[in-house]
Formats: structure tokens, C-alpha cells, sequence
């Protein structure tokens, strides 16, 4: 196949979907989420003390920020539902990695 | 002409062969399938930062886990005070920053704006660059302090506890003999893989976002038809970004 693609030559390795802007609203609407939950994680670290709910707080908003700038900016939200799912539904392997692996980290200390 | 092809290109049946049932284009579905995989990378790295972490929870004290907020508490030109947590939130508002002129600089490519996209591109281009500058220093100030990949002086005795305790945001700060201890070793070498991992993505993003930016002023894009390239090369920009909100939170706030 010749390279540059000539208009109108379509197959699925050259094919390039038509996009249109849908305006910057959305983008700076996330940018000042994104900023407005690391602050408050700051005031958050200060204001509570080390235990187990602000660890779950921080997790929290670091999963919501996730879904933001995923969403958003990675414009996953505004693709189709198959291509959201072929790359979220793997993801639940790392979920089943973190809770064995912690639980296996917490049996060592007892040992130690 | 173009278009009518288009409608009927996607017409087609889905899985029938021969079109994209995902509508979208060969490249970005394969760079999504590649973050997907250097999502797995990075998981396997934090999750085994968490495993370590999670085997030196508990008594005797000083073998807990290195605190944080007693190592990285310093600011560039301010010595001597403790001021934990604030570089780090700067560091990780340059990268928001620099993710929102990227995604500004794809809308403006939808536009076919190729002035716009030059500027936003550049503004990436500085805030990776400031992000890689502010990680040389947090390593360099890290290495100072004795941090080294195959030990750990970071575990905190009673006493210092006390003294950290007796410490807030802003006060002046020295650690005295008899705070610390050795700690855990695996913690300063787990930081510099991780957070080097993490630097060297970035690194290669500066570097992609450059050689796009030069597509772009020499109008490759324009001749192409498309600003598809910035859509990608912003795809792996901000997936950088999603890294870094979990590193922040496992390193640094945890």
C-alpha cells in the first residue's frame, strides 16, 4: 500500500474516523476537578491524622481522578462501549494482584 | 466523495471483516492496547512497593516503615524547614497542567488549527520538561540525604517520632543523632524504580511531543488531512499523567 493515503481509500488499517471539536467546556470543567481533589488531598493530609480512613480517602479520590482523566481527557467516556470495555474489564486482574499480594505482604510480618 | 465513502465504509456489519468495529483508527486502538499493558507494568511495581510495605506494618517501632512526610519535606531554595507534601503537590500540578494544554492542543487538531496546536504543544513540551527538573531535584535531595538502593536510613526511632511530632508545617527542621535507624530496605530502592519508571515515561512523552510538534510546524498533519498523531501521542501523555496520580498517592500521601 502507498503511502500518504489518498482521501477516500478506506480499510481498516487506514481508516481514520472523522472527528469534530466539542469545544473546550468539558476539558477545563475536568482540569479544575483534577486540581480542586489535590488540594484537598493537601488539606486532608494535614487535617487528619495516619489511619486507615484517610489511606481509604486518598485511594478514593485517586480512583476518581483516574476516572477523569481517563474519561475525559483520554476521551475513553465519548468511544464506543467495546472499546471501553476491552480495556477496563482487564484491569480487574490488578484488583485480584493488590488484595493477594497484601494479604501475603501482612502474613510476613507476623513471621518476621 | 470522501465522506460518502466513509458512511458507507462504516456501515459495513461490524465483525464482518474489513472495517473497525471499534471506529477508531488502527494506531490509537493499538495504543491503547499498549497503555493497557504499561498499566499492568506499573501495577506490578506499586503492587509489589504495597506487598513490602505491608510486611513491615507493625512493632518494633523502629522498623516501621519510613514516614513520608519526614523525607520529603523539603522546597527548593528553602532550607532547613519542614515542609512536607509541598513540592510534590507542585510537581503534580505542572503534569495536570501540561495534561490539559495537550488535550487543549488535540481539540484545537479537530479544529485543523495547525497555530494552536503549536502552541499548546509547546506548553506541553515546558511543563514535561519543568515535571523532569523537578524530579532530577527530588532525587538529587533524596540521594543527599543518604537514600541509596541498597539500604534504608530512614527508620524512625521513638525519640524521633517525638521530635517529628513536635514539628508543624513551616517550623525549622533538623533531624538530631539517635531519630533515625536503618529501615526497611527495600523503600529508598522501590522509590528510585518506581518513580524512575515513571520519569523515563515521561522522558520518552517529552520526546514524542517533540518530534509531533516538529510534524506539526513542518505540516505533515496538514498535508495528511488530519491531526490524528496528536490524538496518540496525547493518549500516552495523559496516561503518564494517570500514573503519576497513583504514584502521588502511594509514595507520598500514604
Amino acid at each position: 500500500m502507498e503511502f500518504p493515503v489518498k482521501p477516500g481509500e478506506y480499510d481498516a488499517m487506514t481508516y481514520i474516523p472523522h472527528t469534530e471539536s466539542h469545544g473546550t467546556k468539558e476539558l477545563w470543567r475536568t482540569f479544575w476537578i483534577l486540581l480542586g481533589i489535590t488540594i484537598f488531598d493537601f488539606i486532608i493530609y494535614f487535617a487528619l491524622d495516619p489511619t486507615g480512613l484517610r489511606n481509604f480517602i486518598f485511594i478514593f479520590f485517586g480512583i476518581v481522578k483516574a476516572y477523569y482523566i481517563v474519561g475525559a481527557f483520554m476521551h475513553l467516556k465519548h468511544e464506543k462501549i467495546n472499546l471501553a470495555m476491552i480495556i477496563l474489564v482487564p484491569t480487574i486482574f490488578i484488583i485480584g494482584l493488590i488484595m493477594g499480594l497484601l494479604y501475603e505482604g501482612n502474613a510476613i510480618t507476623w513471621m518476621k | 466523495m470522501a465522506n460518502s465513502t466513509q458512511a458507507a465504509f462504516e456501515k459495513q456489519p461490524m465483525w464482518a471483516g474489513g472495517r473497525s468495529p471499534f471506529n477508531v483508527s488502527y494506531g490509537k486502538l493499538m495504543m491503547w492496547i499498549f497503555l493497557l499493558s504499561d498499566a499492568f507494568t506499573f501495577s506490578s511495581l506499586l503492587v509489589q512497593y504495597g506487598a513490602q510495605r505491608f510486611s513491615n506494618v507493625v512493632t518494633p517501632v523502629t522498623t516501621k516503615w519510613p514516614d513520608p512526610a519526614s523525607i520529603f519535606n523539603h522546597f527548593p531554595f528553602i532550607h532547613g524547614v519542614h515542609l512536607p507534601l509541598l513540592f510534590v503537590s507542585v510537581m503534580t500540578f505542572i503534569l495536570i497542567a501540561s495534561s490539559v494544554t495537550m488535550v487543549l492542543a488535540v481539540e484545537a487538531g479537530h479544529r485543523h488549527s495547525r497555530k494552536e496546536v503549536e502552541k499548546y504543544m509547546i506548553l506541553t513540551i515546558i511543563g514535561g520538561a519543568m515535571f523532569l527538573g523537578c524530579q532530577a531535584w527530588e532525587w538529587s535531595t533524596f540521594i543527599h540525604e543518604g537514600a541509596r538502593l541498597h539500604s534504608n536510613m530512614f527508620g524512625i526511632t521513638e525519640q524521633g517520632y517525638k521530635h517529628l511530632a513536635s514539628v508543624d508545617f513551616g517550623d525549622p527542621f533538623h533531624w538530631m543523632d539517635g531519630d533515625r535507624t536503618n529501615g526497611p530496605v527495600p523503600f529508598a530502592a522501590l522509590f528510585f524504580i518506581v518513580t524512575g519508571f515513571h520519569g523515563f515515561h515521561v522522558f520518552s512523552g517529552v520526546v514524542i511531543n517533540v518530534v509531533v510538534y516538529i510534524m506539526t510546524v513542518r505540516g505533515v498533519f496538514e498535508k495528511r488531512g488530519h491531526y490524528e498523531m496528536i490524538e496518540k501521542a496525547g493518549l500516552y501523555w495523559h496516561f503518564v499523567d494517570l500514573v503519576w496520580v497513583f504514584v502521588f498517592t502511594f509514595f507520598y500521601l500514604i
